[in-house]
């Protein structure tokens, strides 16, 4: 019983990690509002 | 003692253990996507380069060809499109800007490249377009998916609006980096032509049915793929495109309208492996590291639980009562003796 109870307890947190990320959702942030067409760029800094 | 020792030990190797393959299979997939809206440029270069003067119908070869490739995530329609289907929806809205040795426009082809963030499968929906007309994409373009394997995949090619394999030729060492090397040919084929041409006025629509002159293009594309993040971090094209025929030639058979061995710039090529190195570690991180880890930790803390309780079982231990004990303690019940 006591070994039935620890295996539980080891569950609960990834169960939680899990309902977490199904809850969670990464921002999808902001189109950029710099354009398609552009001159030839300079050297990358 | 050993035997709540032993439960928490037992506790924690479930806890790990159950978190590996949680991590691996449904945190990753979660967490790794490309953001809908990141803006990139590329810019890749042909030196020299066979380039058709469009004023004297004559190829002539010239000092360099830039092309300025730019993807620009579309945030407001991926969501749009992430409503009706479900998935986690990327919208590149995609530019290819071809200029010629004095700045002048060659050609612009824009395009709309619909895909999930993920597994870089395509995704359908209207507005999925190669300058202008709808097309339905089969396989990859751009971009591999995270964790590239190692076999061919299918590749899109915005010229002829068709998919094809790209063959995967080796493993290589690209600045310091281990990469996928593949490589595709697509063969002499009839394409489009663009509608955005050098010539101000030129209805490209109509241009083919007026004279009769037909564009052809044949290329061969490499690309050197970093595996974790299924980002290329350099990648090649050999080049060829012929006007065909028609009235347009003034009775010549064919006339060449581009011809190059096209690099990535160097400036963007390390700029490339630098993004690339850094995110590379946190994939591997979530996608084997952190899984591999936890399973090895679970499967200790298994072991070291088991061998506490086994202990906690022995004669002298402090757990379970010794065979021939007689009693419920062990060790504690025969300690005190007679006086």
């Amino acid at each position: 019983m006591r070994a039935l109870v620890a295996v539980a307890s080891g569950l609960v947190p990834v169960l939680l990690v899990v309902l977490l990320l199904a809850v969670l959702d990464v921002p999808p942030g902001e189109t950029s509002p710099r354009p398609l067409l552009t001159t030839v760029p300079g050297p990358v800094k | 003692m050993r035997r709540r020792a032993s439960l928490v030990l037992l506790s924690l190797a479930v806890f790990f253990a159950a978190l590996a393959p949680v991590l691996r299979w449904y945190a990753f997939p979660r967490l790794v996507r490309i953001p809908p809206g990141q803006y990139q440029e590329t810019v890749l270069e042909a030196r020299p380069a066979t380039l058709l003067r469009y004023d004297t119908m004559r190829a002539e070869q010239v000092e360099k060809v830039t092309i300025v490739q730019t993807l620009k995530g579309n945030v407001e329609e991926s969501e749009r499109i992430e409503r009706s289907t479900g998935r986690d929806v990327v919208v590149w809205d995609s530019l290819s800007h071809v200029q010629g040795p004095d700045g002048e426009t060659v050609s612009q082809i824009p395009g709309r490249y619909i895909f999930d963030g993920h597994t870089q499968e395509p995704v359908h929906a209207p507005g999925e377009t190669v300058d202008g007309d709808p097309v339905r994409r089969e396989g990859i373009e751009f971009k591999w998916p995270f964790l590239t394997e190692k076999r061919d995949y299918v590749y899109f090619d915005a010229q002829t609006r068709t998919s094809a394999p790209i063959h995967y030729k080796g493993t290589r060492t690209f600045r310091g980096l281990e990469v996928y090397y593949f490589e595709q040919t697509v063969p002499w084929t009839k394409v489009p032509y663009p509608e955005k041409m050098p010539i101000p006025g030129i209805d490209a629509g109509t241009l083919e049915e007026r004279t009769g002159t037909t564009r052809w293009y044949t290329t061969t594309r490499m690309f050197w793929v970093e595996p974790a993040t299924g980002a290329p971090v350099n990648g090649e094209e050999i080049h060829t495109e012929e006007l065909r025929g028609g009235s347009l030639l003034g009775g010549r058979d064919r006339v060449t309208a581009f011809s190059g061995h096209v690099r990535m710039r160097e400036d963007y090529v390390d700029r490339t492996v630098a993004q690339v190195s850094s995110q590379r570690g946190l994939v591997l991180l979530l996608a084997s590291h952190l899984p591999w880890t936890f399973l090895g930790l679970g499967t200790g803390l298994l072991a070291l639980s088991l061998l506490l309780e086994a202990r906690s079982r022995r004669p002298g231990g402090d757990g379970a009562p010794a065979p021939g004990a007689g009693g419920a303690g062990g060790a504690a019940d025969r300690e005190p003796g007679p006086a």
